[in-house]
């Protein structure tokens, strides 16, 4: 579900990006095979330099502190599943060729007018739902080689910054690379060579990534402003409905940690909530995590003050109100039936805590419907007249 | 009667590099306003489901996976990549009209036959739709959103996407050469 607001922005950022492909020329499917027969390297430029400009963009706005670079990786990325997507990443290479097309540019492609492109869209959404079908067979290699949310950036251990301008460095290279073999094959198989390239547009985005990069590693050099000692000791109560909402609508933004004993975490958790026993948590290293995410502490009653290490924590800590005895309230035992004297937020309320409920408990029961709120009765018969059957 | 008028060339394509860097401007716009990258084939995989389930809802509901885009009761096209697909569908529309190449035909190689390009255009699409659906996304969602991202397994993806259209482009050089 998401807001009309947010599917007004879906609709103009894909228009961007409809409007782009077509004038990269990829609304034409011999352009684009071009690219796995030498001669025509505009789908690795393309690709490849957008994907220099987004990631030198985001590093220079995480430095500037706009944002940052990890929480967007940890929303917009998926997790790895190494298999899955080595085999998926083999076959969409064997289907661009063998349709000229990959799923987005077909669309672009049937959007001016190309019967193929017409024609891979619906093999594409053929295809989705034959792997619908076959999901009860697929699944265990669907879900096979999960290791998490793995950045290339941690692998190195360095800082986002400094592998980005590394990747922008190769890709340079490769551009160059490109040209050459562009030329190559180009008179291998046409027996002419490629007209002249312009080599100016070529000049200014070598500059501008150039300029970005070093604008991203020089905000690394500034340092990052020391958390004030003891100023940051404050925590907010968060109820077991506000919480469900927000790991509903943002759970990049949450992390909930368990505090209670192994044992109870172990027989009923919150989806998604990591366990540290209470007195474990000075040796977690709290204090050094970033921060980025809102930290929430499930606990077996209330709380009455901080620990320490999660009051060393830099961003924002709440403590559930009520512990885990309010969540199993909201989300684990059977939620109230709606009378017909219920206001429509206290119907939204339920609604939402009857959701949350099926999701967690996976009980498909409906929720039971509401009482008739007013009575239907037959209308009177009409006597005489024969014109109105 | 004046001879019809003829038809003015299409405009050329942008520059690579210049069309890289817009296509990047447009990602990055995408992860600063929504913290979302871009996306093409699961807006299509909704739409497929939401055809099954107009005709057939219950043989949606006995598939799991065909059954998730609809848990909670929402319908299959409420989502964000659906409205996104049909922006790049706009867009590619918009696009190709003011530059003169808005034309019904069949895009092919000089030695390809018109018969046998559907039909390739066809398989390799459901290929694709597969392959997009085991690896969580496709060029768009995987390789240009996670790759920008410095996500592993978006660039294993990648890789193989590339690795894919190399080892078999021999095998059908006769669509396209």
């Amino acid at each position: 579900m998401s807001s009309e607001f947010d599917l007004v922005i879906a609709v103009g950022l894909g228009f961007f990006f409809g409007f782009v492909l077509e004038r990269a020329g990829f609304g034409r499917s011999t352009k684009l095979a071009g690219q796995f027969y030498g001669h025509d390297m505009t789908v690795f430029k393309v690709m490849f330099g957008a994907i220099v400009t987004a990631m030198l963009g985001l590093v220079v706005a995480s430095g500037l502190g706009l944002v940052s670079f990890r929480a967007v990786a940890e929303s917009a990325a998926s997790t790895t599943y190494l298999w899955p997507m080595l085999i998926g990443g083999l076959l969409l290479g064997v289907g661009f060729i063998v349709s000229g097309y990959c799923p987005g540019t077909s669309l672009v492609s049937a959007a001016s007018g190309h019967i193929d492109g017409l024609f891979t869209i619906v093999g594409v959404g053929l295809g989705s739902l034959l792997f619908g079908e076959l999901y009860p067979r697929l699944e265990g290699f669907y879900l096979s080689g999960d290791i998490g949310h793995q950045f290339l950036f941690d692998l190195v251990g360095v800082p986002p910054a400094v592998l980005a301008v590394g990747v922008a460095l190769m890709a340079a290279g490769c551009f160059l690379g490109a040209e050459v073999l562009e030329r190559v094959w180009t008179r291998k198989r046409f027996g002419t060579v490629p007209a002249v390239i312009e080599t100016r547009p070529r000049r200014l985005v070598f500059t501008s990534f150039a300029v970005a990069g070093a604008l991203g590693l020089a905000t690394l050099l500034a340092p990052p402003a020391a958390p004030e000692v003891g100023a940051v000791a404050t925590w907010e109560p968060i109820e077991a409905d506000q919480l469900a909402r927000r790991l509903l609508d943002e759970p990049w933004k949450v992390w909930v940690l368990d505090v209670r004993d192994r044992t109870d975490y172990e027989a009923e958790r919150i989806p998604g909530s990591e366990h540290r026993a209470f007195d474990e948590l000075d040796t977690f290293g709290l204090q050094y995590s970033p921060g980025v995410k809102d930290l929430v502490l499930v606990t077996r009653g209330g709380l009455s003050s901080l620990p320490p290490a999660a009051a060393a924590y830099k961003g924002q800590v709440y403590v559930l109100e009520g512990g885990f005895p309010s969540w199993q309230g909201f989300a684990l035992e059977t939620p109230p039936v709606l009378t017909s004297q219920d206001s429509p937020s206290r119907c939204a309320a339920v609604q939402f805590q009857v959701a949350v409920h099926r999701m967690v408990t996976g009980s498909e029961a409906p929720p039971p419907p509401p009482p008739a709120t007013a009575k239907f009765v037959a209308p009177p018969k009409k006597k005489g007249g024969g014109c109105d059957g | 009667m004046t001879p019809a008028p003829e038809r003015p060339a299409p405009q050329p394509f942008w520059n690579p590099y210049i069309a890289g860097v817009a296509l990047g401007l447009v990602l990055l716009s995408s992860f600063l306003i929504m913290g979302k990258g871009l996306g093409a084939s699961g807006g299509v995989n909704r739409v497929a489901i939401a055809a099954v389930d107009a005709v057939a809802p219950a043989h949606v509901d006995a598939a799991p996976y065909l059954a998730r885009v609809k848990a909670g009761g929402t319908h299959p096209l409420d989502s964000y990549f659906v409205f996104e697909v049909l922006g790049v569908l706009l867009g590619g529309a918009v696009s190709a009209y003011a530059a003169g190449r808005l034309r019904t035909e069949v895009v092919m190689g000089p030695r390809a036959t018109t018969g046998k390009r559907l039909a390739f255009a066809l398989i390799g699409g459901v290929i694709m739709g597969v392959a997009a659906r085991l690896a969580r996304g496709c060029t768009s969602g995987q390789a240009l959103t996670g790759g920008a991202l410095l996500s592993s397994g978006s660039w294993i993806f990648m890789l193989a996407v590339f690795a894919g259209g190399y080892g078999l482009a021999w095998f059908v050089r006769r669509q396209w050469t």
